[in-house]
């Protein structure tokens, strides 16, 4: 599903933000990607969606090379790919609903079609009391199951979390992993970026350790 | 495709719907560019129209020594005739010649009394074809003429014409000059007025990016801003040079070029108030496409 191939990441010359990494995530795989902060955690998802080129290596998703894509093919990409970060990234002007439609709306589908679907993602993560709110009405909790929805609305082969529940209370913060680990059980490839250390103790899965940008271990429970 | 067009299209609108100071400032940045362009124009046009006039007064004189024999003197006229910066040519004899100048005295032409009717040369009166009537074609038609040794003395305005000419070449490159200026400053402020409403949005740009949109998708409303402002702004300063011309331009030209001539001074040509129009397209565009490039890069 995923391999990456000898990537490199520098911003500074003689400071690697990544340095090194080869790996292989299989279809259908959960993977936690921890280490402590400047680790290359977040460089890593970066590049996995292609919001940053790498110096060296390569990375091949689905069997496509991200490297080698024009930035018109890496759009294409992303449309399988869905992608949560720690802040949420949604449109405050538009509510849940329109949200979570935005992904839909730029690839052109229908209109019944996406309402369909959005109605259906939604209420899979439990939000469907809150269609016609707006993202600033609703808790940080409820914000990232918004963010959620957005990113397995398009039905992703990967899905890219980069400290999706660092600004959560330890309660919600499960209640989200049980969202991400529900889009694993249905097939779809998660990468998982956290130190959350509780929460990888609790749920235990494939675990890549990176620190100052090496690949310092990855181990299967 | 059409569906997509229409999105764009609707897209663009809601931006410039969202952000109307913005939106006002672009517009109103390449009308002002625009108008004082198009005033320019107007001048540097009636000018121009003026030197046409004149220029009808362009005539090269032929003195004729002694007069041949009628023959002689038909096939010179038609040689001349046949030259390529020649409208036409008329004889004046001695006697029209010593008639005009009599007239010309008026009151004094008793002192032409006892004069012989020949004291003054004949000559070949020769009107140039419009293409001709600047110093390029006059000093043709010159060199041409001098092959005829008969014609003793050549006779054209031509210090008069390089000063006029050297008069509207300057009016026209000034104009270019700030024209230049004006279009160059309209770019940078549409420019810089696309990046705020950029970067006002910058967070749905990047969630556009995010979930897959292409760059063409996301750029294209943007540019169809730009575009659209643009052609407004265009519009504006067809409108505003127009109001201008009627207000304070047309008199003042008046009574500059009606006392030399011109029957009528005019406003720009269709072909010209749409090429303002298109000018504003382009600059609304490029504005946009300069500010896009550096702006998403997602």
């Amino acid at each position: 599903m995923i391999q990456i191939y000898n990537l490199g990441r520098a911003y500074q010359k003689d400071s690697a933000a990544l340095d090194d990494i080869t790996l292989k995530i299989p279809k259908g795989d959960f993977v936690y990607i921890t280490g402590p902060s400047g680790a290359g955690k977040s460089t890593l998802l970066k590049l996995l969606y292609g919001a940053e080129k790498p110096n060296r290596g390569q990375i091949l998703i689905d069997g496509q090379n991200l490297t080698r894509m024009s930035p018109a093919r890496i759009s294409l990409l992303r449309r399988r790919m869905g992608v949560v970060f720690q802040d949420f990234k949604l449109l405050t002007a538009r509510t849940v609903f329109e949200n979570v439609a935005f992904p839909l709306e730029i690839q052109g589908r229908k209109r019944y079609e996406i309402s369909k679907k959005v109605y259906q993602t939604i209420k899979q993560v439990g939000l469907e009391h809150k269609l016609q709110r707006h993202p600033l009405e609703l808790s940080g909790g409820e914000q990232q199951r918004v963010a959620i929805a957005r990113a397995l609305v398009v039905d992703p082969l990967v899905l890219l979390a980069d400290e999706p529940t660092g600004n959560l209370d330890p309660e919600v913060t499960v209640e989200i992993l049980e969202l991400f680990r529900g889009a694993n059980a249905r097939g779809t490839t998660v990468l998982l970026a956290t130190h959350d250390r509780e929460l990888i103790r609790r749920f235990p899965r494939r675990l890549i350790v990176l620190e100052s940008g090496r690949l310092v271990d990855d181990r299967t429970p | 495709m059409f569906e997509r067009s229409g999105f764009f299209v609707l897209r663009a609108l809601r931006n410039m719907r969202q952000s109307p100071m913005l939106c006002s400032a672009a517009v109103g940045t390449v009308a002002v560019a625009l108008t004082i362009l198009a005033f320019f124009a107007i001048v540097v046009l009636n000018v121009q129209k003026l030197t046409r006039h004149w220029s009808e007064d362009v005539q090269v004189v032929a003195f004729i020594d002694t007069i041949p024999e009628e023959r002689i003197l038909q096939q010179w006229m038609a040689d001349i005739r046949g030259l390529p910066e020649v409208e036409k040519v008329d004889f004046v004899s001695r006697a029209e010649a010593l008639k005009r100048f009599k007239k010309r005295l008026a009151d004094d032409a008793d002192l032409l009394e006892g004069v012989a009717p020949d004291i003054l040369p004949a000559s070949f009166e020769i009107t140039l074809n419009e293409e001709s009537r600047n110093r390029v074609g006059v000093s043709a038609l010159v060199s041409r003429l001098r092959h005829n040794t008969g014609l003793s003395d050549l006779r054209y305005g031509q210090e008069w014409l390089e000063r006029f000419e050297s008069f509207v070449s300057l009016l026209r490159f000034a104009g270019a000059i700030l024209g230049g200026f004006l279009l160059f400053a309209a770019l940078f402020i549409v420019a810089n007025t696309i990046k705020l409403t950029l970067y006002a949005r910058r967070d749905e740009l990047e969630i556009m990016a995010l979930v897959g949109a292409t760059p063409i998708f996301i750029k294209s409303p943007f540019l169809l801003e730009g575009a659209l402002q643009g052609a407004l702004g265009g519009g504006l300063a067809v409108a505003g040079a127009y109001a201008l011309f009627q207000l304070f331009l047309q008199q003042g030209l008046n009574s500059l070029l009606l006392a030399s001539g011109v029957e009528r001074v005019t406003f720009l040509p269709l072909s010209w108030q749409l090429l303002l129009i298109a000018a504003g397209v382009l600059l609304g565009f490029a504005g946009s496409l300069l500010s896009l490039r550096k702006l998403v890069r997602i």
